[in-house]
């Protein structure tokens, strides 16, 4: 009687101990639900940034392709309702309407008729190299891109249209407008002779033929002066802010234990990697885009800085930089920082082919270049194929290694087939850290530029013929 | 006395425990539920789906990219191993070919075989790839520009492609390019303009004749677009009959 009357409470108390045990270990899986769902929930707002991402390159892409054949209301229609769309200096079209009105007038079309373009009209606005910022708290964007034209009026008139375009966005309800764009307009150049033979314009008199009969609803923000001069059109990452190329960090996942959690918090590891790796495709889309608009003024600091600390940058034959101050004097031999007036230096970056590691840590790409060049009154075309490395720096993607591969560079008023240019050998006066590493001729000799990747769908070598 | 202090302080203890044990359990310290678990892991797998949908975004890009850097350099093998058994092609006005085979064929009869040549330059870039992935995970469309930079001149296309995802691997199931504007370097695309192609341009004959008539600049044709609007949702409204013409506007 008196052992019972002793043991139950023993039994009572090392019940409540395992239970409080019990309730400790039951605490510990709590805390682990706890952060799994916090895990679930940014995995949840990165994919919806990322989807956001591909949801403004189609918004421009769109825009060129209504924009290139007539249907100017549904390009007006991407755009909010109060959205405004500023041309060069001409000043600021406010809303939809006075916005397809604008495109319509500047593309040749009419206000009168369904979609379309009389005939000998040409109107081609192809938009590149999309540079995308999505704001932290997701309801906002800005993007960086050039539009190349291809404009005119058969037996009339043929002209290069280039342009750098700042566009702002906004979430609306979970469908990504344009709420602005500023259409920085560098020229429009006639075919003949092309935008090297282009006199520079006094002060701020270019105001479009457009803008004389159709006048706009506010100045332009900023005055500036087309090419010939040298304008940077302002950037919308001129803050620092380097969220576009910036991707989960690396990481290496914990062994999880062997439990109901832990195949969730293992699955919950895959997708962050998947994730980071789909992230970091359009981080090096828009590292690769941030490089390019650095390159075309002239800006070899701002550019050589996105390169690691040893990274590498190789032009044609100009042997191999290596470093980020030797990025930067193997830049230089482009011309001087800011480039001279005249000087159009436009490496257009388009065609990407971008492969990231399956850990996430470092990157392969082929890229393409159009180039599009004057100096000293003298133009030129070129075009080349790159084949990089990127590194993911703790989150910020950089280059590895660069190496530009010239395919032709040719004489503007010639042209390629007729007047081809050799490449430079590597400089006496600002000499490379080391010999190009592969030597070859450019055009009219032709080489198949190694590729990082084998066939993507048969996954076989590539073939020579 | 001591009978009465132990039961007193076993008693007391036994309360103490078990006041404790209802504090601790009120704190909602239950191991997580089955309910629990799987509404994680639901919502885990509703995000690896959207995740997927990036990575194939790049993955038919990468395919139409691949075909790009293919043409440039004649690697008419490899171009045809980016398409599926069953796929189709049509370029220009030339017709339709159908069947990988057939893809190589073309390329390798019309352009030739041996790799890029000495002074040929027959740059097809690929550029504003647009992709739609649908809802089915398996099929995919893109609109894409191919701009070209040859020892010819210039050409400015169009693409309005299919592809498929066969055993996890997306690739061509349709390529459909038609020319848009094609025009010598001389005088460009003010007066010297190049003609479309026609199936008997040049050997080898289609398979088919050309899926639609159309004109190329300076007349007027637009491809339609796979993708409605996408602010609005509106499919693309068909363009005036005028268009092209002269009277356009008027």
């Amino acid at each position: 009687m008196r052992f019972l009357r002793r043991a139950v409470p023993l039994v009572w108390g090392l019940a409540m101990g395992i239970a409080l045990c019990g309730n400790v270990y039951a605490k510990d899986e709590t805390s682990r639900l706890a952060a799994l769902n916090q895990r679930v929930k940014a995995i949840a707002e990165e994919t919806t940034q990322v989807e956001a991402i591909t949801r403004i390159q189609r918004l421009g892409r769109a825009f060129g392709y209504y924009t290139d054949k007539g249907y100017f209301g549904e390009a007006a229609d991407l755009f909010t309702e109060d959205g405004t769309f500023q041309w060069g200096v001409d000043g600021i079209y406010k809303g939809k309407a006075r916005i397809r009105e604008l495109l319509t007038r500047h593309g040749g079309g009419s206000m009168k008729e369904a979609p379309g373009l009389p005939f000998g009209r040409l109107n081609l606005r192809m938009q590149l190299q999309p540079m995308v910022t999505i704001a932290a708290d997701g309801k906002s964007a800005q993007a960086r891109w050039r539009e190349w034209g291809l404009l005119g009026q058969y037996r009339k008139v043929a002209t290069w249209g280039d342009a750098i375009v700042e566009d702002r966005y906004v979430n609306d309800n979970g469908v990504w407008k344009i709420a602005a764009r500023a259409y920085y307009l560098n020229f429009e150049a006639p075919y003949q002779g092309g935008w090297a033979k282009l006199q520079p314009v006094p002060g701020s008199n270019w105001q479009s033929d457009v803008a004389k009969a159709f006048p706009p609803d506010a100045p332009a923000t900023q005055q500036y002066a087309p090419f010939p001069t040298v304008f940077v059109p302002p950037y919308h990452y001129a803050d620092g802010n380097l969220r576009a190329i910036q991707s989960r960090p690396p990481v290496d996942a914990p062994k999880r234990p062997d439990d109901a959690l832990g195949r969730l918090e293992a699955l919950a590891d895959a997708r962050e990697l998947a994730l980071g790796r789909a992230h970091s495709v359009r981080a090096i889309e828009n590292l690769q885009a941030m490089y390019g608009y650095y390159i075309d003024k002239g800006q070899w600091k701002k550019a050589a800085a996105l390169f690691s600390k040893q990274g590498t940058y190789e032009f044609g034959q100009s042997g191999v930089y290596v470093g980020n101050a030797s990025v930067e004097r193997g830049l230089s031999l482009m011309g001087p920082a800011g480039l001279e007036a005249g000087q159009l230096n436009n490496y257009v970056m388009v065609q990407p082919i971008i492969h990231v590691a399956p850990d996430n840590r470092t990157a392969k790409a082929r890229w393409r270049s159009d180039v599009q060049l004057a100096r000293a009154g003298q133009g030129r075309w070129g075009g080349g194929v790159y084949e990089n490395e990127y590194v993911n720096d703790a989150g910020t993607w950089k280059f590895s290694k660069l190496h530009y591969y010239v395919t032709f560079w040719g004489d503007y008023d010639a042209g390629w087939a007729a007047k081809p240019i050799a490449m430079d050998p590597p400089s006496t006066t600002n000499p490379p850290d080391k010999p190009p590493t592969v030597v070859y001729e450019s055009f009219p000799k032709l080489q198949v530029v190694p590729y990082h990747y084998l066939n993507p769908v048969s996954g076989k070598p590539n073939t020579v013929e | 006395m001591r009978h009465f202090t132990n039961r007193i302080s076993v008693r007391l203890l036994s309360g103490v425990l078990a006041a404790a044990s209802v504090l601790v359990g009120s704190v909602a310290y239950a191991a997580p539920s089955t309910a629990d678990l799987a509404a994680v892991e639901k919502q885990l797998n509703a995000l690896g789906d959207r995740i997927t949908r990036l990575q194939d975004m790049t993955d038919v890009e990468i395919v139409q990219h691949a075909y790009g850097y293919y043409v440039d350099k004649g690697q008419w093998r490899s171009l045809s191993e980016l398409f599926s058994e069953d796929a189709t092609l049509e370029i220009g006005g030339k017709g339709v070919f159908t069947g990988r085979p057939r893809v190589f064929q073309y390329m390798a009869e019309a352009f030739g075989l041996g790799g890029p040549k000495t002074g040929s330059l027959i740059d097809h870039q690929q550029f504003q790839c647009l992709p739609t992935i649908h809802e089915d995970g398996v099929t995919a469309e893109i609109r894409c520009i191919a701009f070209v930079m040859s020892s010819g001149g210039w050409g400015h296309n169009y693409y309005e492609d299919d592809f498929v995802k066969k055993d996890g691997v997306w690739q061509f199931k349709k390529l459909h390019g038609p020319f848009n504007m094609y025009s010598g370097y001389k005088l460009g695309w003010f007066d010297q303009v190049i003609v479309n192609t026609f199936p008997e341009k040049f050997l080898p004959f289609p398979d088919l004749p050309p899926t639609v008539i159309y004109l190329t600049y300076p007349s007027y044709y637009i491809e339609p677009f796979h993708y409605p609007n996408p602010v609005t949702g509106k499919a693309m409204p068909a363009p005036s009959p005028r268009a092209g013409g002269e009277a356009f506007g008027r």
